[in-house]
């Protein structure tokens, strides 16, 4: 019994855990601008993560290695510096997108300016960071997050046209209204979105963290394999809410008050209430994973001690580097800069430096050094090496399609 | 370069292997390092190995080993180029090494070492001065 509870709040955390700024925001405006012509891409996306989550759990199961030690073993320092440049700015980018996102959601719920719940929010994040344990600030964010489930009730709510819904989903078709070069660019944001670096980061290190064995294995792959698909089909939800109510109307997503709109019409104030805590939860979860990636990738790479089972001063570097970030962030978002359009090219980014993390991952993964009899299977090689070749073409299209698009304009 | 350079190129071979045979490269560089209680100290950044005498024929010169593990500024001069003074490196002992595995182990606490000064500094003049650093996370 206890061990079912722990398996489904492990499930339930994934789920609740699953979304972020990015996620809301790219669904929303992909909806709001080409219906549901580019849900196949979150169905890819979120098979992609879960396969590479779910090896570089297993590799930080059996190595009790972290991704970022590894790759600078495996690529040697000057490949794994280059490495180490781009993921960190592009983490330190999406890091502050989720404070930012914070702030929005929280100026949803309170009408005070967002420019001025950024502090607040970045120094709960940090206090969380410097107190609380890992676990209880995983399942507290991952559990709240849940609320999101708003967004698929809604769905059902507005009686949508479902064979029109269904039917743009199945036959994707560019709209009249976009262009080709806009879909891609698109595509590629939305798949940036669901296969974030940070994640795999996130995933490996927390793996550490919280002492994964080989006997944890099976409960962190019913997590992914599990949590992660529904949180996908969360994904799904925003981007259809946003397809039924925003796009015949014509409505812009600037900002997270657009992404919320279908829900508040489908279900008033109450489903506003659960959109506001959702996305709350959400943001600030992915905030304190982002600021935590950022000191993991430094620390990693430098060899220096990281970890929040270790008390702060027994990994004061670490600490320092997470502290920094956040002021950073703060600083960027002082100056007014909008934090919706930060998440829209820190999608695109994310999508560019993609192969630089799942390359190495997949490399050490069929390692037997490091991974003695748990190295990969044929099966997940195979697969794994097609999303490696989707991967980096979408990263090499990314720079290219967002020059010819103007960033999607 | 004749057959004769060739020749002095090759160093006589260490007088036998003892235990493990290692790849510098593959199996010591860029590895992490932990303290005696697996603490993490730094990444192999460099070896430091003994010179060999200059302008003497090779052959019959003992071939060079590892003294130190370098850390530090050695990383930056690894990467873009150059070489730190000898007196800008950051060294460990190759003698303090426990054990070579996936990890560097070493013998020794972190605390006594050089190479973990910086970690030293940022925890006493920043980390230590905020409170609730010193408690473990509840």
């Amino acid at each position: 019994m206890k061990q079912l509870l722990a398996v489904a709040l492990g499930v339930l955390t994934a789920i609740g855990g699953f979304l972020d700024i990015g996620d809301l925001v790219t669904s929303s405006v992909v909806g709001s601008r080409f219906g549901m012509a580019l849900v196949w891409v979150i169905v890819l996306g979120v098979i992609g993560i879960c396969v590479f989550a779910q090896m570089s759990g297993r590799v930080a199961a059996i190595s009790g290695r972290a991704t970022f030690e590894i790759i600078r073993e495996r690529l040697g320092a000057r490949m794994a510096v280059a490495n180490l440049g781009a993921s960190f700015l592009i983490n330190l980018l999406t890091l502050t997108a989720e404070v930012g996102g914070v702030a929005l959601a929280l100026q949803l719920a309170s009408s005070i300016e967002p420019t001025l719940w950024v502090p607040v929010a970045a120094f709960a994040v940090w206090l969380v960071i410097w107190r609380v344990k890992f676990s209880i600030m995983e399942n507290v964010t991952g559990l709240l997050g849940l609320s999101l489930i708003v967004f698929a009730v809604a769905v059902f709510l507005l009686h949508p046209d479902w064979a029109s819904l269904t039917g743009q989903a199945m036959s994707p078709s560019v709209p009249a209204t976009e262009t080709g070069a806009t879909y891609w660019y698109y595509a590629i944001a939305l798949f940036g979105s669901a296969m974030t670096p940070y994640e795999v980061f996130f995933f490996s290190s927390g793996g550490v963290e919280e002492k994964w064995t080989k006997k944890d294995l099976g409960q962190s792959r019913v997590n992914v394999l599990v949590g992660f698909p529904l949180g996908g089909i969360l994904s799904i939800a925003i981007a259809a809410c946003a397809t039924i109510v925003l796009l015949p109307q014509g409505i812009q997503v600037t900002s997270l008050s657009q992404v919320a709109l279908p829900v508040s019409e489908a279900g008033g104030k109450l489903a506003v209430a659960f959109v506001i805590v959702g996305m709350v939860a959400a943001t600030f979860g992915a905030t304190l994973e982002t600021t935590l990636s950022s000191g993991y990738t430094i620390a990693q790479f430098f060899g220096w001690s990281w970890g929040k089972f270790r008390r702060p001063i027994k990994a004061a570097r670490f600490h320092l580097v997470m502290i920094l970030c956040l002021l950073f962030a703060i600083g960027v978002l002082a100056t007014g800069a909008d934090p919706v359009m930060i998440t829209e090219y820190s999608v695109v980014f994310s999508a560019i430096a993609l192969p630089l993390t799942y390359l190495p991952i997949l490399l050490v993964a069929n390692d037997k050094q490091y991974m003695g009899d748990e190295v990969n299977g044929r099966a997940t090689n195979a697969v794994a090496l097609a999303f490696l070749v989707i991967i980096v073409v979408a990263s090499l299209a990314a720079i290219p399609l967002m020059i010819i698009t103007g960033a999607g304009a | 370069m004749t057959a004769n350079d060739e020749d002095d190129i090759s160093l006589a071979p260490p007088d036998s292997y003892a235990g493990q045979v290692l790849d510098a490269q593959l199996h010591l560089l860029d590895r992490q390092v932990l303290d005696t209680d697996g603490v993490p100290v730094t990444t192999v950044d460099d070896l430091e190995i003994t010179d060999i005498p200059i302008d003497e024929p090779l052959r019959g010169t003992p071939a060079p080993t590892i003294i130190n593990i370098l850390t530090g500024a050695t990383l930056g001069t690894r990467i873009f180029g150059g070489r730190p003074p000898s007196s800008r490196l950051t060294r460990i002992p190759y003698r303090d090494i426990k054990d070579i595995g996936v990890v560097v182990t070493l013998g020794v606490d972190a605390e006594v070492l050089d190479a973990s000064w910086p970690e030293r500094w940022v925890r006493d003049h920043i980390i230590a001065h905020i409170p609730g650093g010193h408690h473990d996370p509840e």
